[in-house]
């Protein structure tokens, strides 16, 4: 009897909990919902401050100048902090967004845009046609995810030619000339040139100028169904990468994870005449007493340019702040031509902006040229989440190409397949 | 007889009293533990009766306004409810025993503890008790909270497409299960990792096992001279940190610039060997690999039992005309796996779930076509690429169970068989 009673009691004690405890919020939830629209400038208090996350160690000697502008324009305090942007303003806006600690700004590498977008980390902006018209059209691309716009671009970086003074007296134009020079000056442990085509980011520069593509392009932003990397310009590109593997101007030691450490360290110590490497190289290589000299990709065989990826960072208005309409009109002033060329001057990031490609501080640096350069054949990357299954696949593709572990075509053919398997049962 | 029937009436008055914590106490007139029941109660119930009521709502619904519930922190906040939950439960039935304990000692007429002694009862009786309580609350919020969080995870179909803040987390019961032994490419995948991290396991274990005895015999030898040198050299592979000499073994086995296949393997006569672009090649160095990070542990465990086992088992066996092999098998080999049995397990379990090497190696590599895991992946670093680059937590905890199931069952058994093993009269 005793014990019936017992349990009885348990189970009404549970069950009433349960039952008392659904919270009620029926007004709460309206809230949020009006709020989002940064159209309604006038019903949008003025904040007190406005809080950002900056990349490590790119805010020093314009930040606070841009800061301080805003600040005497508007009334508004803007405060920074600086976190590595390529995962961790990511994660810790996941923890510190629904905790109520997060900035308003953040930036982040434009391939993210998508993931973040769908977990509901940032929100769409919307900005005049005239500050749209200041930057480059493919990095404004970059930013759009399913026909909206979700931040405005602040640098752009993709992989350059980049060769040693000392081996090279000057950039070939066409790839024929490259390869004619590097049968020639490769020999034991010197290299004429070398690039990391079993690496997906760089490859797209070869697959891409023959034709391929990663996915078309739809109606509504990129069509997912659509994937073009074993067409047959696809695979006519596959074919010129395995070439320089095959006759050895490539060796087999920069294939792999842990290829990159390998190139660097021969291009560092001289043994290599030209390399395909981002912006952000530059400076390890002149720390490494190589006088290096910078231009555009050369053109393939097919005399088409080679079609590199194109990385953009951006600024990005989140999710979690109350005041959209100023956060966005912060990241214009972030962005202003002004802003950003004094940004260039202190991190040497090249900006999106058009009307600085002109300007003597980046038209005269031969890096930040070369960039430029290489941008208007660049293609910004896919940034749909499906992409996150491409990079894995193809790695594996070119791979077994570089070490003639399958031709061409049959290894495109196979991971297109994975990928497409993997975008049904992931996404 | 009389004092019999008056029994019944005091143990059952005070539990059922004690039905509100402490009125029981009160009964029994143990005033001071009565009001600590009793403030521990109220305090309870006052402080957590709301969090606790929301906890088990947010833990059965996870939330049902994307935007306004966060399905994970509310998975969160429902663990910790039925933590408290359980916690509270503890004090209640303990306060309940405590009445119907009391009731009877004074139905027997043994009359109730003062403070002074229920004190010194405390002291006395429940020191241990209190002395660990400490470390078991953290142990629950630091261990046993993460593994219900996984567990729980596995049975939601928590992936990017269901990420708060944007989208809510949905329980599915045991789909991922069923979808990671039905569906083609997650079932082949999962199988093949499998059988390797099995191989990998028992071919990796066994070989570090057998050098590090071999070896520690070798040396023990009576007529060695110089036993503290080559003792000291045995033991240094175990002084550097693992992260170091996997990194550096990862450059030596280079394919093209790597120290083994340019200067070791000519000088023995042999050609290049693809260690890093091959599968077989990398799985036979991986073995390798953590065979010299994994001998000398065993190496230093087993001299230390060698030095142990009396010299008069040996001179019984050369009286009764032993050979070698006859006493190494006989005599050596049972107590050096006596004493190790249980050290030997954890090895096998260590390396079952060894992710340092198989990742800082060649990253899970080389690429395998048709396969989503790479050629020398094991479970534990396919389940990081899963959430890594995937997203899928929901399947990766899915699999994190399957894995944890398959090394405890391994581990029990295998404890259990050296236990009676143990039992054996081994002198």
């Amino acid at each position: 009897m005793k014990k019936n009673w017992l349990v009885l009691l348990l189970v009404l004690f549970v069950a009433m909990i349960v039952a008392a405890c659904a919270p009620d919020r029926e007004e709460q939830a309206e809230a949020p919902e009006g709020s989002t629209n940064t159209e309604e400038a006038a019903t949008e208090e003025k904040p007190e401050k406005l809080v950002i996350w900056e990349d490590i160690d790119k805010s020093a000697g314009w930040l606070e100048d841009a800061i301080a502008s805003f600040e005497a324009e508007h009334g508004i305090q803007v405060e920074f902090k600086e976190l590595n942007m390529a995962d961790a303003i990511r994660d810790q806006l996941r923890l510190d967004g629904p905790a109520g600690n997060a900035p308003d700004i953040v930036t982040l590498p434009h391939d993210q845009i998508g993931q973040v977008v769908t977990e509901g980390l940032i929100q769409e902006i919307s900005v005049e046609d005239d500050v749209l018209a200041r930057y480059s059209e493919s990095s404004v691309s970059a930013q759009m995810y399913n026909g909206a716009l979700y931040g405005l671009p602040k640098a752009t970086e993709t992989p350059v030619f980049i060769y040693n003074k000392a081996l090279m007296d000057e950039a070939p134009a066409t790839m024929d000339e490259l390869y004619t020079f590097s049968k020639d000056f490769t020999s034991g442990d010197n290299y004429g040139f070398l690039a990391l085509w079993d690496n997906f980011y760089f490859a797209h520069a070869v697959l891409g100028g023959m034709g391929g593509y990663v996915f078309g392009e739809g109606a509504e932003g990129l069509d997912r169904e659509d994937i073009g990397l074993n067409n047959e310009g696809a695979v006519e590109g596959a074919d010129y990468i395995q070439q320089w593997y095959s006759e050895g101007l490539f060796p087999a030691g920069i294939v792999g994870e842990t290829g990159g450490a390998a190139m660097d360290g021969l291009f560092n110590e001289g043994k290599v005449a030209s390399v395909m490497n981002g912006p952000w190289a530059f400076q390890g290589m002149r720390d490494a007493g190589i006088d290096i000299g910078v231009a555009a990709m050369p053109t393939l065989p097919n005399g088409e340019p080679m079609k590199t990826f194109m990385g953009v960072k951006g600024w990005n208005v989140t999710s979690f702040t109350e005041y959209p309409y100023w956060s966005t009109k912060l990241i214009e002033h972030l962005t202003s031509d002004e802003v950003s060329l004094a940004r260039f001057e202190a991190v040497s990031e090249i900006p999106a902006n058009v009307a600085l490609v002109e300007e003597p501080a980046i038209a005269d640096n031969e890096g930040a040229k070369a960039v430029a350069l290489q941008s208007q054949y660049a293609v910004p990357m896919p940034n749909i989440p499906e992409m996150g299954e491409v990079w894995g696949p193809m790695a594996s593709a070119l791979q077994t190409i570089a070490t003639s572990k399958s031709d061409s075509k049959s290894a495109l053919d196979e991971a297109v397949d994975q990928i497409k398997t993997n975008i049904e049962t992931n996404h | 007889m009389k004092e019999s029937t008056s029994s019944t009436k005091h143990r059952k008055t005070a539990m059922l009293l004690s039905l509100i914590p402490g009125v029981g106490q009160f009964y029994n007139k143990q005033i001071l533990k009565g009001l600590v029941f009793l403030i521990l109660a109220v305090s309870f119930g006052s402080v957590f009766f709301q969090y606790i009521g929301f906890g088990y709502w947010g833990l059965i619904t996870l939330g049902e306004i994307p935007k306004l519930d966060h399905s994970i922190f509310l998975l969160i906040d429902g663990i910790i409810a039925v933590l408290l939950t359980l916690m509270g439960l503890g004090i209640y039935a303990f306060n309940l025993y405590d009445a119907y304990h009391n009731g009877k000692r004074r139905d027997l007429g043994e009359g109730v503890n003062s403070v002074r002694q229920q004190y010194h009862n405390l002291i006395d009786n429940g020191f241990p008790y209190l002395m660990i309580s400490p470390g078991f609350f953290l142990l629950i919020f630091v261990v046993i909270f993460p593994i219900i969080f996984v567990l729980l995870l596995a049975f939601t179909n928590y992936d990017l497409y269901h990420s708060p803040p944007a989208n809510l987390v949905d329980w599915v019961g045991i789909q991922n299960f069923k979808d990671i032994f039905t569906l083609d490419v997650w079932r082949s995948t999962f199988f093949s990792v499998l059988t390797w991290t099995i191989v990998w396991t028992f071919g990796a274990t066994t070989l570090q096992v057998a050098l590090g005895i071999f070896l520690a015999i070798l040396i023990n030898q009576k007529d060695l001279k110089g036993k503290v040198l080559f003792r000291t050299i045995m033991i240094l592979p175990w002084a550097v940190p693992s992260f170091i000499t996997i990194l550096i073994f990862s450059g030596m086995f280079n394919d093209t610039f790597g120290v083994i296949n340019r200067v070791i393997l000519p000088m023995i006569g042999m050609d290049a060997i693809p260690w890093m672009t091959n599968e077989t090649f990398t799985r036979i160095a991986l073995i390798m690999i953590q065979s010299w990070l994994g001998f000398p542990f065993i190496f230093a465990m087993t001299t230390g039992i060698l030095q142990s086992i009396p010299e008069e088992l040996y001179e019984a066996a050369d009286v009764d005309g032993a050979s070698v092999f006859q006493k190494f098998f006989s005599i050596t080999l049972p107590l050096v796996l006596y004493a190790t049995a249980p050290i030997l397990i954890t090895q096998y379990t260590f390396n079952f779930n060894n992710f340092n090497v198989i990742f800082l190696f060649n990253g899970g590599g080389p690429a395998l076509p048709s396969q989503n895991a790479g050629g020398t992946d094991i479970l534990i670093s396919w389940i990081y690429r899963l959430t890594m680059t995937s997203a899928q937590y929901g399947k990766a905890a899915a699999i994190t169970m399957i894995l944890s199931i398959i090394v405890i069952t391994v581990a029990l058994w295998q404890f259990r068989r050296t236990k009676s093993f143990q039992e054996e009269d081994m002198m």
